[in-house]
């Protein structure tokens, strides 16, 4: 038995000689063990619970999103670097990182990957990856031990690593509709969601019960803004544009204060309106990418 | 030597407009910054957390007035904010003195019972600055309020039932809604959307002769609407200085009191809906 409190099980994401502890406010593992009954004629009840699949297990969770981090000449937390890396990669070869947490840990190829931005809010993330496994090694390993090991600190300071809302103004996904005449419209941001979600293929050989490497495969990549302006004349071509989002926090007068993601041949695919009680019309639309 | 201030060296203005008559004044911020908690937190670290506004509440006896030629809804000063327009303005105390932009006013009410003179008392949210500055593009009131003094004496109050049935005290109550519109990149609103409908209340407390306590049902023929108008004369005068007039108020609730040693009173409440 271990008694692990919330503050000595940091969350922990490595990859090759880079490593970050995320600030997560939650952290799930799950370790599942694929069995099915074989039946026989001639034998009551089942011969036994036989394997079907690999072992396979799983890890998400939410974070704020930091933007401390620095890898690669990228700013920004670790997970927003390994998306990008992934989604931009040109082999299809994947490489696992080390993700732990309260000493339990595996190596998992990221699944998904999201945030949000609101006004006047603290932007959250959340990731999820897969453990495969690989050649003999345990998708999950460890027990539940502290896994904290900077001591706590004194005195309190403003948190300026962090995307915030009220210093994010994503004025790059603005929708202008200007159909001439003086007569143009510039929507207002009140927020926006990204995410993006990966494609593995664990390849597998005979006499061996973790696969031999992971290949990645698909990306796609999404971005809902809620604005206030509705554009209904959605494009019925191939058109597409690139969106750079720049997330900065609460030190404007830094440069390194902030993260940044672009997304390559986004395409508008959906406007939505909604009105209700209380509440102006507001608007979203969504833009898609795929890699 | 301590010091202290007291009312002689207070004074608000909005939007250039000295309060008169200012019974108490109550403004007050509270920080949106929250610690960021996390798993394996280590440190104190703080971030805000929502929008950022203060709070302004400001009570006045209604002493003055507007004259005819100021370009407003209302000789009060004060219920003119009621609407869609919003106010600066400066609260000195002593040596000090602190700011207050784009306040916008969620309540106003005005009250007044026997042996009173009419007090104004209204709640405002202030979404822009609060606090040290310096106020810049305030509008300098060309209309310079007058003195001008109801009292409960000359005041009149037009609903049937008064004729016989005292009225012993009154309060209306004016509620406004806002909407804060918030984008990204911004601690300011960019824009505050006038809510509505706005909510009135008008409050009676009297001492019945034959007044009667209506049925609680809710049921057409015992559904009471009237229109309210209450009048308020300069002291010891026939001269109008303020109408609060509404139509189609609901009854929507009574209360009777009786005791030993006083009259028997009821209370009761008139509530409408303006569109605006």
């Amino acid at each position: 038995m271990a008694t692990v409190f919330y503050d000595k099980a940091s969350v922990s994401v490595d990859w090759g000689t880079v490593g970050e502890t995320l600030l997560a406010s939650d952290f799930t593992v799950n370790l599942s063990s694929s069995a099915q009954p074989l039946y026989a004629i001639g034998n009551k009840g089942s011969l036994g619970q036989f394997p079907t699949s690999a072992r396979v297990g799983d890890v998400s969770f939410n974070f704020i999103t930091s933007l401390t981090g620095g890898h690669y000449g990228q700013r920004g937390n670790l997970i927003n670097f390994l998306a990008s890396g992934i989604k931009h990669s040109v082999g299809s070869m994947a490489s696992g990182v080390t993700i732990s947490g309260a000493g339990v840990k595996g190596i998992g190829f990221l699944n998904s990957y999201s945030f949000n931005v609101a006004s006047n809010s603290i932007s959250t993330s959340s990731a999820s990856f897969t453990f495969f496994g690989s050649g003999t090694q345990l998708p999950v390993s460890g027990r539940l031990t502290d896994s904290t090991a900077v001591p706590p600190g004194g005195g309190a300071e403003l948190a300026t690593g962090v995307a915030h809302g009220r210093y994010t103004p994503l004025t790059t996904l603005q929708t202008t509709i200007n159909p001439g005449g003086g007569d143009a419209q510039v929507g207002t941001v009140f927020g926006a969601d990204y995410s993006i979600s990966f494609n593995h293929n664990p390849i597998y050989k005979m006499g061996q019960e973790f696969p031999v490497t992971s290949l990645y495969t698909t990306a796609q990549e999404s971005i809902n803004v809620t604005e206030d302006i509705f554009q209904s004349g959605l494009a019925f071509d191939e058109t597409a544009s690139d969106y750079t989002i720049d997330l900065h926090g609460l030190d404007t007068a830094s440069t390194e204060d902030k993260m940044q993601l672009k997304m390559i041949s986004g395409k508008q695919v959906s406007t939505s309106m909604s009105a209700g009680l209380d509440d102006i019309v507001r608007s979203q639309k969504t833009l898609t990418a795929s890699y | 030597m301590l010091g202290r201030i007291r009312r002689e060296a207070e004074s608000i203005a909005i939007n250039g407009s000295g309060i008169q008559g200012v019974q108490s004044i109550s403004a007050n911020y509270a920080s949106v910054a929250q610690p960021l908690r996390n798993l394996g937190i280590n440190s104190i670290k703080y971030a805000p957390q929502g929008p950022q506004t203060a709070t302004l509440d400001v009570s006045n006896l209604l002493i003055n007035t507007l004259p005819d030629s100021a370009p407003a809804t209302s000789k009060e000063l004060m219920q003119n904010f009621t609407g869609d327009i919003a106010f600066s303005g400066v609260v000195n105390h002593g040596t000090k003195n602190f700011i207050f932009t784009e306040g916008y006013m969620e309540t106003y009410s005005v009250s007044c019972a026997i042996g009173q003179i009419p007090q104004v008392s209204t709640s405002s949210v202030i979404y822009g600055e609060f606090g040290t500055g310096t106020l810049a593009n305030v509008p300098t009131d060309s209309f310079p309020s007058v003195v001008n003094i109801p009292s409960y004496s000359s005041m009149e109050i037009n609903l049937d039932t008064f004729n016989t049935n005292r009225v012993s005290s009154f309060n209306v109550n004016i509620a406004t809604p806002r909407l804060p519109l918030y984008a990204v990149g911004n601690d300011v609103p960019t824009g505050v959307i006038a809510g509505t409908p706005v909510e009135v209340n008008v409050n009676f407390s009297i001492e019945p002769d034959d007044y009667e306590i209506k049925n609680m049902r809710f049921v057409p023929d015992q559904t009471v609407f009237q229109n309210t108008v209450i009048t308020l004369k300069k002291n010891n005068s026939d001269t109008t200085l303020l109408t609060y007039s509404f139509n189609d108020m609901l009854l929507t609730s009574e209360s009777f009191q009786g005791g030993v040693d006083s009259s028997a009173t009821v209370n009761f409440n008139l509530r409408s809906f303006i569109l605006r």
